[in-house]
């Protein structure tokens, strides 16, 4: 590791935020430079200082009190109001519930009757452009934020394990690195509501991010899509699906799915 | 999540992290009688939407919501200038200068006691733009990590980053220059 990346990695090593393998590295470094040494001291002072010097704040017990009571009401409001209801429900309020009930029977039968397979075609797919839209919308916030990785490695023995440790998937990753295409590192991300790993690669001065989706999540994605001058293109990873965001253009972009084939 | 039960997580979870969210308050507004307001508004807020918290995590969703009110409650403050009453630190710059004991700096370390320490590093967070004092002391004192930090300062990784390492930077650069000042008011 030079000293350029290692002043670099100096602030993510001292707050724990770089991969195993990486912080061997910058260790090795450190070993010879006695200006990281010094840089990692004087952050080590600083913390110590806020640690044992800056006051802690701790709740007074009168807004303890209040937050206390604020919370038993609201627990206890929520339980009271259905209570209350059903102790002595006005006879009109019988009466319009009847009424809705019939209509809502009434309805539930009439859409059963009209037949399930169109409506399961019609949620269908609105939900794969859901899931275009996520991939599109995850990549660009990667792209706006300054890293688009959590874990920087260009190596891939030590991308998997790294996120077997954060999401109980260990993707398949592989580098591509003598094709032109250089193993970044990966980051966790959301696609919906659920975190799915991302395996970040580069080349050239193109950014991909590689999804790796759930069993089943491919299967209502478009075979592809291209979203103002992005691409995305669902391919296979060993036998999970994942999905490709990229700026770059058609052919390299078929170049780099092949790979992933081979 | 049902209305009750997302209460109940609410009313749970400002609870269990009731000092991270008031001792933000205190670094952002600088006395307890307004973080506690604002720790208040903010669980307020947070039961109002519960239904919004959309998984992810609790803490960083919450202190979020804390930094959000003392935001708001600052911003009212910095309208109506009467109300300005940040802690004791903060009243005048050259209070730090007083605190420091005109002596040979062998034992200046043995004078200055904790109290002392204490209002010294508080002047000097204070002293520091909020952006960088928040980033701080969710790092350091709270000890969040980077990812939770950009949720609650709602910024890219990267914003945190940049702040922790500029807000560091002044930090040890305020306290070298309090340190030399302590060696040169010796003999």
């Amino acid at each position: 590791m030079d000293h350029k990346t290692a002043q670099a990695n100096l602030p993510l090593y001292f707050d724990g935020e770089l991969d195993r393998a990486a912080s061997r590295e910058f260790e090795a470094h450190l070993d010879e430079c006695a200006d990281c040494r010094a840089a990692l001291i004087g952050l080590d002072d600083l913390r110590r200082t806020l640690r044992d010097d800056a006051p802690r704040h701790t709740a007074p017990d009168l807004l303890r009190k209040r937050i206390e009571k604020l919370a038993a009401a609201q627990a206890s409001r929520s339980e009271s109001i259905p209570a209350r209801r059903s102790h002595r429900p006005p006879r009109w309020l019988a009466y319009v519930a009847s009424t809705l009930l019939a209509f809502v029977a009434g309805g539930v039968a009439t859409s059963l009757w009209q037949g399930s397979p169109r409506n399961a075609e019609t949620a269908e797919a609105p939900a794969g452009t859901q899931l275009a839209r996520d991939l599109f919308a995850s990549h660009w916030r990667a792209l706006a934020a300054t890293s688009p990785v959590d874990v920087v490695s260009t190596d891939r023995h030590t991308v998997k394990p790294w996120f077997e440790g954060k999401v109980g998937v260990a993707p398949v990753v592989r580098d591509f690195a003598e094709q032109g295409f250089v193993l970044v590192g990966g980051r966790i991300d959301y696609v919906g509501s659920a975190r799915v790993p991302v395996l970040v690669y580069r080349h050239g001065q193109h950014l991909i991010d590689v999804f790796v989706l759930a069993e089943n999540a491919t299967a209502n994605l478009a075979a592809s899509s291209a979203q103002n001058g992005y691409r995305l293109e669902p391919l296979r990873l060993g036998d999970q699906p994942a999905a490709i965001v990229t700026d770059m253009d058609a052919a390299e972009l078929e170049k780099f799915v092949r790979l992933f084939a081979s | 999540m049902t209305a009750a039960a997302s209460q109940d997580f609410v009313g749970e979870l400002a609870q269990r992290h009731l000092d991270a969210a008031y001792s933000l308050g205190r670094w952002l507004l600088g006395n307890e009688h307004d973080a506690a307001d604002a720790v208040h508004d903010a669980f307020l807020r947070a039961t109002k939407s519960a239904d919004t918290y959309a998984g992810g995590n609790a803490r960083a969703w919450w202190l979020a919501i804390v930094r959000n009110c003392c935001l708001a409650r600052l911003d009212t403050r910095s309208r109506d200038r009467r109300n300005v009453s940040i802690d004791d630190t903060t009243g005048g710059s050259d209070r730090a200068e007083q605190l420091l004991p005109h002596s040979e700096a062998g034992d200046v370390e043995d004078r200055i006691d904790h109290a002392q320490r204490q209002a010294l590093i508080v002047h000097h967070l204070n002293n520091l733009p909020i952006e960088f004092r928040e980033a701080l002391i969710l790092r350091e004192i709270e000890e969040l990590s980077y990812r939770e930090i950009a949720e609650v300062l709602q910024t890219p990784i990267g914003t945190v980053m940049s702040r922790l390492a500029r807000g560091r930077a002044l930090l040890q650069k305020a306290l070298a220059g309090t340190a030399a000042g302590k060696v040169t008011h010796g003999p």
